[in-house]
């Protein structure tokens, strides 16, 4: 008796705490974004690039973060080394796009040189995603533990001082051809031509990749893997075969992803996969790891919190410098999300297997 | 049993050893070794074994040539001095400090593991020198600095932990004001929006300028704050562009500032805001990563012409050209081998050698003597206060006249546009 009494007072504490939590960040978020609304410093035009902003980088999170999920489903392995693929990618991506740059290809023929571009970087990442599995993954794929991570982070660290000593540590700058650099204007609107591009192919992709997984047979196979291996095995199915298709599929991503986010952002470096590869894994979390449209999801509402959330949030209440702040609101929300919804957005329930 | 006895009470020896290292002052242990006797210790040199120079710079990432245009400076500086000093080899032992406080905090603790090192040189950023200084001066060690530009540094009321530290470069105190005095004189600007990544160096500038623009008369209108490794730019930018500044004064490192000048092109409402910025930009690597928005930008920099600085400076950038087959790629070679210049003076001054040819250097002693040290450096006269100011800042204005990274050379892209010449 005295036993559940003590335990339940227990719960109860850091019941209270947690529920301090949300109210209190509910409140700033609510008492800011009235105050900031009512202060009505920007006008609509500005807030409608606040959410293109959040749209863009969130396809890119959304791109990177399909990557994380897929290969979480079929192994229950963070790879995190998937944000150095999508450096590669960006690299691979970078001596095509320089090379056409020089020949006026990339002036002339826009499409032919962009498919050229894409091509080179996908084939890049994908290759080093499939041979990354098969040289450090796969002789962990048994091992129990934090071995396989802690191998996932030695690739991490590899690739990246591999690229430096290839590549040298300085920054190296994307072609900005003009083509690239118009906007569209939309009821008097201005929305640059970068950001619909690399929004509306980022969706193209997203949904052919959501085709793949869900229509073909190779996809069920995955699924049929990620719900069971051992089962999956029994039925016939090649788990190996299946897990490299998986990091094919996130190398794809991770090249386009990469070309997107160069040509977004201009700069390639050895070190650039880092940022991006962590947001995205928390995109994937939040939008319940191991959930193919959770991860789209995740990756959208943290590019648009990241965008929209300082100043709207912050700007009200009188915060200075609230960009300063910009990964702490993002993360916030993402640890509020997960006390409210701890398998993330769209995850499926854990509970039974625990029970 | 008395062994476990004697074992405690060594662990507690050791401990309160380490507890007078976390206050930040050389645990006092005067030494006498050969014929010198120091307050905080000794270096003994071997006949014939080298003379251990400490360095830490940024040697990787985007702000790499920063920090190796101050290794060229020192190397040179060895170079000119025979590579040797008072019969010994010099050796430089260089450490990369990737222009972050984990990094200063790092490459200090290893320079600082190495009994031998008689002093260090460098770094080029405040954000490396804030943690690093105090690892050095803990164990005795003086330090130089050749870039690092934070006014907290060498401040009147600096903590006596930064005893050891002393800098041939000027402080901020001094660009900031000079960078406000421009912008609200000769520019005509009334309204600024600064900025800042949070560094030291960026973050004091930034308050510095801040502090004197209103002193003239202007308006700051907001001081913002990005992340160094920020990449989209575009939210605060659009924020930005909504109080209407004449002017965005962001004294920061190369790849979040370039970011901004490339987003500010496509931002709405910044078409006529004026953009100036530090002396961490001075780079190819700037033009480079910057690329077409880099035309027209300005920063406030020491004025690097040959009137302003030092005589020994045109020959010096000759020996530069002969040694790395390109002109200085970054603006404070000239600081780093005034310091180098300064570490070798004082080390003259107090050595001592003894019958067996061994060296021996106290280190307290040279720390009294690198402040004691004066010279009419390559960068000016070197002379330093009480806090270890020892240059002052001839200021000046730069501006970037092209997008191509080869066109790179100080005096040419960027080009000076104040003080006027004559």
């Amino acid at each position: 008796m005295s036993a559940t009494t003590l335990t339940l007072r227990r719960f109860n504490a850091v019941d209270v705490i947690l529920w301090l939590l949300r109210i209190g960040v509910l409140l700033i978020v609510v008492i800011g974004t009235l105050a900031t609304l009512i202060k009505a410093r920007y006008t609509i035009a500005q807030w409608l690039d606040f959410v293109m902003f959040g749209l863009t980088i969130g396809s890119i999170y959304a791109q990177i973060a399909l990557g994380y999920t897929m290969v979480y489903g079929v192994l229950r392995l963070i790879n995190f080394a998937h944000g150095d693929i999508v450096m590669t990618g960006a690299f691979a991506g970078y001596f095509a796009a320089a090379g056409f740059d020089r020949s006026g290809l990339l002036e002339s023929r826009p499409v032919l040189a962009m498919a050229g571009i894409l091509l080179v970087a996908v084939l890049t990442s994908t290759c080093i995603a499939v041979l990354t599995e098969r040289i450090a993954y796969r002789p962990f794929r048994r091992v129990q533990g934090l071995a396989p991570l802690i191998c996932a982070i030695g690739v991490s660290f590899f690739l990246e001082q591999t690229f430096r000593g290839l590549f040298g540590s300085s920054v190296k700058s994307y072609p900005d051809p003009s083509w690239l650099r118009a906007a569209f204007v939309v009821f008097g609107f201005r929305i640059p031509r970068v950001d619909v591009l690399v929004i509306g192919l980022a969706l193209v992709f997203m949904a052919l990749l959501y085709m793949v997984v869900q229509r073909t047979r190779m996809g069920t196979a995955m699924r049929a893997v990620a719900e069971d291996a051992e089962a999956a095995a029994l039925m016939g199915i090649d788990v190996n075969r299946v897990i490299v298709f998986t990091f094919m599929l996130g190398g794809v991503m991770a090249g386009i992803a990469g070309v997107f986010y160069a040509f977004l952002y201009k700069q390639v470096y050895f070190f650039m996969g880092f940022t991006p590869g962590i947001k995205a894994f928390g995109a994937a979390v939040l939008g319940g790891i191991g959930s193919i449209p959770g991860a789209m999801l995740g990756g959208f509402f943290l590019g648009m919190v990241e965008s929209v959330g300082p100043t709207l949030f912050l700007d009200g209440i009188g915060i200075p410098a609230p960009y300063q702040l910009r990964d702490l609101i993002a993360f916030t929300l993402l640890i509020m999300v997960l006390i409210f919804r701890p398998q993330g957005i769209l995850g499926e329930r854990m509970a039974r297997k625990r029970a | 049993m008395r062994n476990t006895a004697r074992g405690l009470l060594a662990g507690l020896v050791t401990g309160l050893a380490a507890s007078g290292v976390l206050l930040g002052v050389p645990p006092a242990m005067a030494a006498t070794v050969g014929p010198v006797t120091d307050d905080i210790g000794v270096v003994r040199i071997a006949k014939g074994a080298p003379i251990q120079i400490g360095g830490y710079w940024v040697l990787s990432g985007p702000d790499t040539a920063l920090g190796l245009d101050e290794r060229r400076g020192v190397e040179i500086a060895m170079k000119d001095a025979g590579d040797s000093l008072l019969g010994h080899p010099l050796k430089l032992v260089a450490e990369d400090d990737g222009c972050n406080a984990e990094g200063g905090q790092t490459a200090a603790t290893k320079l600082a593991a190495n009994p031998q090192i008689v002093i260090v040189l460098g770094p080029a950023c405040s954000s490396s020198n804030t943690p690093a200084a105090p690892i050095l001066w803990q164990a005795g060690i003086t330090d130089i600095d050749t870039a690092a530009t934070a006014p907290a540094l060498t401040a009147a009321n600096r903590k006596p932990e930064y005893d050891g530290l002393v800098r041939t470069v000027f402080s901020d105190a001094d660009q900031g004001k000079a960078d406000a005095a421009y912008i609200f004189n000769v520019l005509k600007a009334r309204r600024a929006v600064a900025m800042h990544d949070g560094s030291p160096y960026a973050q004091q500038l930034a308050a510095v300028f801040a502090a004197n623009f209103k002193q003239l008369g202007g308006e700051v209108l907001s001081t913002e704050a990005v992340a160094p490794t920020d990449v989209d730019m575009h939210p605060v930018l659009t924020r930005i562009a909504s109080e209407k500044p004449d002017v965005l004064y962001l004294p920061m490192f190369i790849a979040a500032t370039a970011q901004i000048l490339r987003q500010a092109k496509d931002t709405s409402g910044l078409e006529h805001t004026h953009m100036f910025g530090g002396s961490s930009l001075a780079a190819a690597d700037f033009i480079e990563a910057a690329g077409p928005a880099v035309v027209g930008f300005q920063i406030g920099y020491p004025d690097l012409s040959p009137e302003a600085m030092g005589q020994g400076y045109p020959k010096f950038v000759e020996e530069y050209k002969k040694a790395y087959g390109e002109g200085p790629i970054s603006g404070f070679h000239a600081n780093a081998y005034d310091a180098a210049t300064m570490a070798f003076k004082a080390i003259q001054a107090v050595a001592k050698t003894d019958d067996a040819g061994n060296l021996y250097i106290g280190r307290k002693a040279l720390r009294d003597a690198v402040f004691a040290t004066k010279f009419e450096g390559i960068a000016g006269p070197v002379a330093c206060d009480p806090h270890g100011q020892c240059s002052q800042l001839k200021a000046a204005v730069f501006e970037f006249t092209s997008a191509d990274p080869k066109t790179y050379g100080i005096g040419k892209n960027p080009k000076k546009v104040y003080p006027p010449s004559h």
